[in-house]
């Protein structure tokens, strides 16, 4: 089998089904595609490569046998260095946890390795999911498949940039305020946030409780739903969880947009943060091409994005502040200065600032609930630019805050990032859709109809 | 530095970042004043936080 670590997780375990490849054939392709590419891209921080082929050799047998586990049985999983796997580092990318090692699995890796994936190794985060790219910290920024001096978005970064260049078919990371849909964004695949409560957080570094979410990154949206099956489910340790039976994330998968209703929420990245052109150009497209497959696409206005930003901020600060001040109080050296100086201002909001954060939250919410009333989907910006240059921090700064994600941070409501084109500079450049809590499945739907309609998950970066 | 800004830095028991890295302190005390105010409060008392409290739920 040529190229075999371009397939995709729903692929690969169709190739183990009928014998024409074996999780040791793919977890070996894999390996030397990582060797050979790593060392510019920097996804992983640590890699386990014996762990991992000792279980490829498992899933080969039992393969071999008959005993499928599922569709993500053999396949191998990145996983971002603040979810913790039993007995390797979790590092959260920071001196502070340098050297620390996980007790457990998280709750999200007990239920891939059940499902039978095939824990890779750890990979490259912002510290502690806020503070990135940086390049004071133990290890190196992780960097952008499509032109590595440019950033892989984060603070998935490692996830977004391995799966993008083919190291591992999905990958797992978090998302506080768009961190697994910005690397998906800018990386040019498939991120999903689920409704909050849906996936566990039990096992992973905390950066805000009411705003944590974990999800997958892929390179297409029926490999997102297979990792939705397996990581999705009520965990009544997690007091965010919710005891929901949502399952088959892919079932409406082949169904199209027929009859759907789509809200095009044209303000965030018209007037609220006015996007790049090629963004805006892309984003019509999308609609374009969702009307023409059947969709009714119409505007609809939610709450100005500075208003969700300003309150992701405040709650996010105030929470992470909660978690990180004895550390901040006693090795405020030991944080890179981007994760201090974001981790900081915690310590100066107030009790005040933060409940009239999350009363104003409550309204949000009621806005956001108020137009999914009339739609069934929302379509809308995620990055507002291509990917900044890693070597300019300034445009970093600039370009990193300019995104439509916040505000399903702050809603909860499910919301998937994945590619819309390719940019001038050959960037790729990306639209987000969300809908309704719990039904994330008919997000998924609206992604698979767009990816089936467009060429965009057949682009490969050119590296490799 | 502002010494207000000192003086809630040290309340918040950041004396080893003032004195290491005074401009950090300085530049997080300005963000926040900016993200705070940054956030319409509602007027309206009887608007209640999310997530609420909920007795026996998530235990």
């Amino acid at each position: 089998m040529s190229e075999p670590h371009w397939l995709t997780a729903s692929e690969a375990s169709r190739a183990f089904a009928a014998r024409q490849l074996s999780p040791v054939e793919l977890l070996t392709a894999l390996l030397g595609r990582i060797d050979a590419l790593d060392p510019k891209l920097h996804a992983f921080i640590h890699l386990d490569a014996d762990a991992a082929m000792e279980a490829a050799r498992t899933a080969t047998k039992e393969i071999a046998a008959g005993r499928i586990r599922g569709p993500l049985h053999g396949v191998p999983v990145g996983v971002k260095d603040i979810i913790d796997v039993a007995g390797l580092p979790t590092t959260g990318h920071s001196k502070i946890l340098v050297n620390n090692i996980a007790a457990a699995d998280a709750v999200v890796i007990q239920k891939l390795r059940q499902a039978g994936a095939i824990i890779l190794g750890k990979l490259a985060t912002h510290e502690f999911a806020i503070g990135g790219p940086s390049f004071d910290l133990p290890f190196p920024p992780a960097r952008n498949p499509w032109n590595p001096d440019h950033h892989p978005g984060g603070s998935s970064s490692g996830s977004g940039a391995g799966v993008c260049a083919g190291l591992f078919p999905v990958a797992l990371g978090t998302d506080t305020g768009g961190s697994v849909r910005n690397p998906a964004s800018v990386c040019g695949i498939v991120g999903v946030k689920p409704t909050y409560g849906l996936v566990s957080r039990r096992g992973v570094f905390p950066l805000s409780y009411t705003l944590d979410h974990i999800g997958p990154l892929t390179r297409t949206v029926a490999d997102t739903a297979l990792m939705l099956d397996a990581i999705a489910g009520y965990d009544p340790d997690d007091p965010g969880s919710a005891p929901t039976q949502s399952r088959h994330f892919g079932r409406l998968l082949d169904r199209g947009v027929r009859d759907l209703r789509i809200g095009f929420v044209r303000h965030f990245h018209e007037t609220d943060t006015p996007a790049h052109p090629e963004v805006t150009a892309a984003l019509e497209d999308v609609a374009r091409v969702l009307q023409a497959e059947g969709a009714e696409v119409r505007s609809v206005t939610l709450p100005a994005l500075t208003e969700f930003a300003g309150i992701n901020r405040v709650i996010l600060c105030s929470e992470a502040w909660s978690i990180h001040a004895p550390w901040l109080r006693e090795r405020p050296g030991d944080y890179g200065q981007l994760a201090r100086r974001r981790l900081l201002p915690g310590a100066f909001m107030t009790a005040g600032d933060y409940v009239g954060a999350q009363r104003r939250r409550l309204q949000l919410i009621a806005a956001v609930e108020d137009v999914l009333r009339d739609v069934d989907v929302l379509l809308c910006a995620s990055s507002m630019d291509p990917a900044s240059r890693l070597d300019d921090p300034a445009e970093t700064s600039r370009t990193y805050p300019r995104q439509a994600r916040t505000p399903f941070n702050v809603t909860g409501h499910p919301a998937l990032a994945m590619m819309a084109g390719l940019a001038s500079n050959g960037l790729p450049v990306s639209v987000q859709f969300a809908g309704r809590y719990f039904d994330d499945a008919t997000v998924l739907r609206v992604a698979a109809a767009y990816e089936r309609a467009t060429p965009w998950h057949k682009k490969r970066p050119p590296i490799g | 530095m502002d010494p207000i800004v000192e003086a809630l830095a040290r309340a918040a028991g950041l004396h080893k970042a003032l004195a290491d890295f005074p401009d950090d302190v300085a530049a997080a005390a300005a963000q926040a004043l900016d993200n705070a105010g940054a956030v319409k409060v509602p007027t309206d008392p009887a608007a209640e936080p999310w997530p609420p409290m909920r007795a026996g739920v998530g235990l």
